[in-house]
């Protein structure tokens, strides 16, 4: 008889310690433990995580590892990672049924960079693995296309219009379809009827992420994208100024008014970091971000610093996620990222849960 | 009644409190009971409500004296439909509108 021999059942429990420090719940429970398999005290399972952008996935893998190591007897014990990104919602209801998270990314005023910071996001998320989408919905001054390098115009596709596909993200911009000069003219329903057609006619396939960037401040693109799709939640840009916050909180007004939640603040332009000594400067002041997320009960996702080669790689068409990885900027992006991701799989996480409201009726 | 963020704006559960009357638990802790021909007179769509106008077109006389829920159905994440008795079920009722409808019934605003 082999009385040392350990089944699923405390492997299971063993797995229980691991908690996921995001989601604040054990990865048993998340459901995260998948094709458990023991054979002669050799354990292997996969851990499917909520984002390949899990901004603590070496560590979940390690405890995991650790805790099963643990058990008497285990020989070995083999952990593989993959990622399942959560939706928003029901998908169903959702109009464009592949796109499992919707972000769009305001800010109150233009020149905050919420161009730069949308582009290098999605393309630091599609660094990770994850499939994503990236919709320039700025009519007034679409930048997309330059920042990605993008010369292509989109090409029709079995249903709809295909995006164009640049630095691993989809991309389709109102860039594609309106030259700068002729923006001033676009009305309340033509804007609304160009959202429905990014939303409606473009074949995106399926999404992970669709980041949105908006045009700065309030207004009809806002409106109508709030109103046709569940989005998950939006990301405000803002500069470390303390007048920004005021301006800020036009667009976070809006988007409470909308009834869109906030996944949380990025600061952009928020030091300047000395590239011999390393030290920080704060050249436009600071704490704006934290004033936000203190007053709105948000989290500030990342603070981006002030660097020449952020412009340089943008107007260059390659951003700076690709261009300089490493650089003290591109880090700070790609741990943003992270952060969004997991603020994303927080709030969906959550929302699977609460949706279970109980009806006896 | 405190309904302050839109996290609280969750029901965890509804019950029936007798043969006819709603109960909803709320996330922030409250509890409210929804009079159940109060419910049919609320119903929020396209038929008892104008679109347009926004002006209610179900009078008090169009509806039976014990008119009641006979069954509720869940709507996505953020409403339930209603099964009258009298064969209405066009209105989705989102958590939203159920918490306004509290607000009313327990006399906070
Ligand atoms: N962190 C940064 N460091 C240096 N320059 C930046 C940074 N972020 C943005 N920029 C530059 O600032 C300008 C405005 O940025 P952009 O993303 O177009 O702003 P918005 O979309 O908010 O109008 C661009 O020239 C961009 O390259
Ligand atoms: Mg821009
Ligand atoms: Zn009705």
């Amino acid at each position: 008889m082999n009385d040392s021999q350990i089944n699923q059942e405390q492997i299971l429990d063993a797995l229980r310690v691991v908690i996921d420090p995001d989601l604040h719940r054990d990865i048993v429970a998340l459901g995260f433990v998948k094709e458990l398999k023991v054979r002669n005290n050799r354990v292997s399972f996969h851990l499917e995580l909520t984002t390949p952008a899990c901004p603590v996935k070496d560590e979940l893998r390690e405890q995991a590892e650790d805790a099963v190591r643990k058990l008497p007897g285990i020989e070995a014990v083999e952990v593989t990672l993959s990622a399942q990104v959560r939706s928003h919602g029901p998908t169903g209801q959702n109009i464009i049924p592949g796109i499992k998270n919707v972000i769009p990314v305001g800010s109150g005023k233009g020149g905050v960079g919420k161009s730069t910071v949308s582009a290098n996001l999605a393309v630091a998320l599609a660094e990770t693995g994850a499939s994503v989408g990236l919709m320039d919905a700025d009519v007034y001054g679409p930048s997309i296309p330059t920042i990605l390098g993008i010369n292509d115009q989109p090409r029709s596709g079995g249903k709809g219009m295909l995006p164009v596909e640049a630095h691993g993200v989809k991309v389709i911009s109102a860039g594609f379809f309106v030259k700068p000069d002729q923006a001033v003219v676009w009305r309340g329903p033509m804007l609304a009827k160009m959202i429905e057609q990014f939303l409606g006619q473009v074949e995106w396939g399926e999404l992970d992420y669709l980041v949105v960037d908006l045009p700065p401040g309030t207004g009809d693109v806002q409106l109508t994208l709030c109103q046709r799709i569940p989005l998950t939640g939006a990301l405000i840009v803002t500069t470390p100024q303390p007048v920004a916050v005021n301006i800020a909180e036009k667009a976070i007004i809006m988007f409470n008014q909308l009834k869109c939640p906030l996944l949380g603040v990025v600061e952009n332009m928020s030091y300047w970091e000395s590239r011999t000594t390393g030290e920080r400067e704060f050249i436009f002041g600071s704490g704006g971000a934290d004033r936000i997320a203190e007053k709105w009960e948000v989290p500030v996702l990342g603070k981006i610093p002030l660097a020449t080669t952020v412009r340089e790689s943008s107007d260059s068409g390659t951003p700076i996620v690709l261009d300089e990885a490493g650089s003290p900027a591109a880090v700070a992006f790609v741990d943003t990222a992270k952060s969004l991701a997991a603020q994303i799989s927080i709030r969906n996480i959550r929302a699977e849960s609460e949706g279970l409201v109980s009806i006896n009726f | 009644m405190e309904f302050s963020t839109p996290q609280e704006l969750k029901p965890i559960s509804i019950n029936r409190v007798n043969e006819y009357d709603v109960k909803i638990n709320w996330k922030n802790g409250m509890e409210v009971i929804y009079p159940a021909r109060r419910l049919r007179m609320e119903c929020p769509c396209a038929v008892c409500v104008d679109e347009l106008t926004g002006v209610r077109r179900l009078q008090e006389n169009m509806v039976a004296e014990d008119v009641h829920p006979a069954g509720i159905d869940p709507v996505g994440h953020y409403a339930i439909q209603i099964h009258f008795s009298d064969g209405h079920n066009t209105g989705i009722y989102t958590w939203e509108k159920l918490v306004d409808l509290g607000k009313k019934l327990t006399g906070n605003t």
